[in-house]
């Protein structure tokens, strides 16, 4: 059951931030998807709840000069119907587009996604390969961190107790990257990923110039593909690149077995979603002999 | 409600061990807190075994599955339920406990140690010269298959109200057989049945496991209700759902056939493990129901299936839409395959060689004299599907799928088993004003039974539907039987065409001295009552009552029909198993992804025998459901255990077919294999329509990729490994 807890729902940030202050151990509630859920299993024992679904001014996706600046309260569905989002954020527009079911859409929200840590988010491997960075706020001060090092476990961040995520900030790229997200799971649709792949590359002819790829659910946290991205650099576009590099990710994960699947079936899927990440991004560029 | 408490149960958390004490501890502090209550609360005997009286209503000395209710707690608010449940103080010694089947089977540790074994009970049907028949057998293929739990998943979890009233109780709740639940809350509260009167509204979702769990949930909450002295609503969460009601029974079965060498079956050779978790309940039932279909429906002359129920300190097995049925059926038509590849035949030759049709004789040496559809069923869905060519042209990996399309049959027996007895009943009351009020025990539980009862007395009165107000799901209704076992529809209906009947004659008879002819010559239609001859005689519906009314002819029938039956010889393994079937064939079309191993049921192409259709859009849907329901137990509904306890008792983690794994479904093709007793013909579909699914799809993966699932849920996992371990060789 859900158990009893304090409650507490502010119109402002600072409102909430002075409280998260003298209160660090409250839980932050966005959308409450994954929070609620906790609540009940006994995952959180948070007793103190501060609902910022209401804060004004957090609900926002602004196309400026050389960023995409997304409000932390922007909810997956509205990234789903979203231009600015389709055009120069396509990854994550992808994910929304695959992310559980049309009720869940409508309340979860971007920055919840992020702070929840789960390793299978399927936000994150989007938003690394955008190179993301993630504002949080205190009541003294802001900063900026990078997506791929806001994380150090499963629902562990480097978050301070008093802070909160206010804003998710993608730099703009020139139009020669592409971009693919791929998910599997047991079904196919409203499903968590097993394995959930991220890809983002810039061709110079047939030979790749830059590469990013993330992985979702194959370790502790999201992880960047290191071993494949570096495989790829400066590499000719042939079918046998393609599924050399892939083979490459097992050094760049860790997965454990649970009930959604066993490690070695991660291993498995993890170079076989690799590879169809990267060849979806380069379908039109090329074809394999 | 005035005075309205709420219920919880408290639940076992080791899988089995010695109940040493229940106290409310520091829930009894709390001002919500109305009463703990216990096995020693129970007034009549704590048992609500369905067959075998080895389970408690509240756990007693002892628990034997992790999730076990061993006590209720009862609240003034149902958020305080749960809150106080958690603070309940219960110490059990635990045991060591058995989970696996085959290892109960050596009975080291006991899960009823009264019973001296795990054994609950053994069946067997024998037929012919086994020994002799296999080995002459030209072709001799043995496998051994499993089948997990699966879960009813239905929408609405198991509630039930139970409320005091004129010295005896009301007890609402979502049942499959109102009579049942009666005969059972009498016995646990030790009060006469004629005191306890049982409403079962229209249910969200059955499937087979509300027919056992409205007993056992209406007793829980009566039990509290009389301990309160207050009406007492207990609801079980999702969670307790899944940790805490019956489920489709798991099964191990080591299977060998022989066919010789003109592809005809010569024998069956087959043990059945099923396992009942940790209370027989209908185990019994679905294991015999499991070996009296274990050929299939084909001619063998030469058969020997033995089954054995086990216990096993896991949640117990019971009803599940197909009851035994869809386990064994897997099997067999798995094993049909991989004889037809053996003998070098097309799976729908071999099959056609060997079905059943007028006049065949069953593995019990049943003849069957007419009523046998499946022969046509199966070549013209064949002929529908392009069978030929795509069994030729799959199998072929395109961009990293490959298709495959498979077919299995299934039959299934309508009503109770052997002799058990079986009988049915409704009652029809035609008001002064020609309105007319049916009661039968029959439930809706989302099936659309009631629209097709309706539609037997509209037809067989002549009056539009819309007067005809049905009572269902009461034990104020005569008992009917349960809306299970596929014959809701078939009897339940049976029964009210001979209420109905009774009525009809008597309004002929009054109306034939009206119109002045002969009362064969009285039609009624439409809400006319006519001379058929001179059709210009005629009465308006209403008139016609009226005038039976004024004349001293009674305007209420009973319609009680006792279903004939003949007898089992347990000794031979011979004899009476059921007293029609119904039959299937589904045709699925599969892709599957060659390197993840996920795979996509494309189309079905279903073929009924259930006699006559009584209304066509019903079945349909029927079908409809029975083939997702179907598509999940064979692919991805999987109950995860860890020492008995469930891990994944929730929809996140357990997985059920959502709309996106919706096939195309191609309109079923009926053949109306006319059945004698039933109502204008019909026998029953709801639990078919599922059972030759997950071989359908397995044959179906098979012809795709070559692997040979043995095993289901067939997982995307397991489809993979088993890919992979083909592609070492």
């Amino acid at each position: 059951m859900i158990p009893k807890v304090e409650y507490y729902r502010f119109k402002t940030l600072d409102d909430a931030l002075r409280f998260l202050r003298q209160y660090p151990d409250s839980k932050i509630l966005a959308g409450g998807t994954d929070l609620i859920v906790q609540l009940r299993s006994g995952k959180t024992t948070a007793r103190r709840i501060i609902d910022i679904s209401g804060i004004n001014g957090l609900s926002y996706i602004r196309d400026e000069d050389r960023y995409i600046k997304i409000g932390a309260l922007i909810t997956i569905e509205e990234l789903k119907n979203n231009e600015i989002i389709r055009e120069h954020a396509q990854p994550l527009w992808m994910a929304a587009n695959n992310f559980a079911v049309w009720q869940i859409r409508n309340i979860a929200t971007i920055g919840g996604n992020i702070c929840n840590a789960s390793p299978a988010a399927d936000t994150v491997p989007p938003l690394i390969v955008l190179d993301a960075r993630l504002r949080l706020q205190n009541v003294d001060r802001q900063r900026e961190i990078k997506v791929k090092e806001f994380f150090k476990g499963p629902g562990e961040t480097v978050i301070e107790k008093d802070e909160i995520l206010t804003e998710i900030v993608i730099p703009k790229r020139d139009n020669g990257w592409r971009y693919s997200f791929i998910k599997l799971g047991k079904r196919h649709s409203h499903i968590l990923s097993i394995v959930n792949v991220a890809v983002g590359l810039r061709t110079d002819k047939d030979m790749i110039e830059d590469v990013i790829v993330a992985l979702g659910s194959v370790a502790p946290t999201p992880v960047r593909a290191r071993s494949v991205e570096d495989y790829l650099k400066n590499h000719r576009i042939t079918r046998t690149t393609l599924e050399e590099a892939s083979q490459k990710v097992v050094k760049d994960i860790k997965p454990i077995s649970d009930i959604r699947a066993s490690a070695e079936y991660r291993i498995e899927m993890s170079k076989i979603l690799v590879r169809r990440a990267l060849n979806e991004c380069l379908k039109n560029v090329f074809t394999t002999q | 409600m005035e005075g309205l408490t709420y219920a919880r149960i408290v639940k076992s958390s080791v899988p089995h061990g010695i109940i040493e004490s229940i106290k409310p501890g520091r829930s009894a502090d709390h001002p919500d807190f109305i009463a703990l209550v216990t096995s020693e609360d129970v007034p009549g005997i704590n048992q609500v075994g369905y067959y075998i009286p080895d389970q408690p209503a509240l756990a007693e000395k002892k628990v034997r599955f992790h999730g076990e209710p061993v006590a209720l707690i009862v609240a003034s608010r149902p958020y305080s339920a749960e809150e106080l449940r958690e603070l309940v103080e219960v110490r059990i010694k635990p045991l060591e406990a058995v989970f696996d089947p085959l290892e109960a089977l050596k009975d080291k540790v006991l899960v009823h140690e009264e019973y001296g074994s795990n054994i609950v009970l053994r069946t067997r049907v024998r037929r012919g010269d086994i020994v002799k028949a296999l080995q002459e057998s030209e072709y001799v293929v043995e496998n051994v298959y499993r089948t997990g739990y699966q879960d009813h998943a239905y929408l609405e979890t198991e509630g039930a109200l139970a409320i005091p009233m004129d010295g005896g109780m009301t007890v609402i709740l979502p049942g499959q057989y109102p009579h049942l639940a009666q005969s059972i809350i009498s016995r646990v509260l030790g009060m006469p049945q004629s005191k306890i009167r049982i409403i079962q509204p229209v249910i969200g979702g059955g499937f087979g496991g509300k027919d056992d769990m409205g007993p056992i949930i209406g007793a829980q909450a009566a039990i509290a209700t009389y301990k309160v002295r207050r009406p007492v609503l207990l609801i079980y969460t999702r969670e307790d759902s899944f940790t805490s009601h019956c489920k489709r029974d798991p099964a191990y079965i080591r299977y060998r056939s022989g066919a010789d060498k003109d592809g005809k079956l010569t024998a069956v050779d087959v043990d059945i493990v099923f396992d009942a978790g940790a209370y027989a309940n209908r185990g019994p039932f679905t294991l015999w129901r499991a070996t009296a279909h274990s050929t299939g429906p084909y001619e063998v002359p030469n058969v020997d299936a033995r089954g054995v129920l086990v216990y096993t300190n896991k949640v117990y097995q019971g009803s599940f839409r197909g009851f035994g049925n869809p386990q064994i059926q897997f099997a067999v038509e798995r094993q049909m395959d991989e004889l037809a590849e053996r003998i070098g035949l097309d799976p729908i030759e071999f099959r056609l060689k060997n079905i059943l049709r007028p006049g065949s004789r069953t593995l019990t040496n049943q003849l069957l004299e007419d009523s046998v559809g499946i022969g046509e069923a199966l070549a013209r869905v064949a002929e529908k599907c392009g069978w030929r060519e795509k069994r030729i042209n799959y199998g072929k990996i395109v961009d990293g799928k490959s298709r495959g399309i498979g077919v299995a049959c299934a039959w299934h027996g309508i009503s109770t088993s052997r002799g058990v007895p079986d009988w049915c009943n409704a009652y029809i009351n035609v008001r002064r004003d020609g309105s007319v009020e049916i009661y039968t025990g029959i439930v809706e539980i989302g099936q659309g039974t009631h629209t097709g009862l309706i539609q037997i007395a509209a037809e067989v009165l002549g009056v539009p539907p819309e007067k005809i107000n049905l009572v269902g799901g009461t034990s104020d209704a005569p008992d009917t039987g349960a809306t299970h076992g596929s014959r809701g529809l078939s009897f339940g209906g049976t029964a009210i065409l001979i209420a109905a009947s009774k009525i009809r004659k008597r309004i002929q008879r009054v109306a034939s001295r009206i119109l002045d002819c002969a009362p064969e010559d009285i039609e009624m239609r439409n809400g006319w009552v006519y001379s058929r001859s001179r059709p210009e005689k005629k009465l308006t519906w209403e008139e016609a009552v009226k005038r039976c009314y004024a004349e001293g002819e009674e305007m209420t029938a009973t319609g009680y029909f006792f279903i004939p039956k003949g007898r089992f010889d347990e000794e031979k393994g011979q004899g009476f198993a059921y007293i029609v079937f119904s039959y299937m064939v589904a045709v699925a079309e599969v892709e599957v992804d060659v390197e993840t191993g996920l795979t996509r049921v494309l189309k079905v192409w279903p073929a009924i025998c259930a006699g006559k259709i009584i209304n066509p859009k019903l079945a349909t849907t029927q079908i409809h459901g029975a083939i997702m329901q179907g598509i999940g137990y064979t692919l991805m509904e999987e109950v995860k255990l860890s020492d008995g306890k469930i891990l994944n008792p929730n929809f996140t983690d357990y997985l059920v077919p959502t709309i996106a794994d919706l096939p195309e479904i191609e309109e079923p093709i009926f053949v109306e294999d006319y059945f004698r007793f039933g109502p204008f013909g019909a026998k029953g579909l709801a639990e078919l329509a599922l059972i030759p699914i997950p071989a359908a799809i397995a044959n179906a993966i098979k012809n795709a990729v070559g692997v040979r699932p043995s095993e289901i849920p067939y997982t995307s996992e397991k489809l993979f490994f088993d890919l992979s371990k083909g592609r070492r060789k």
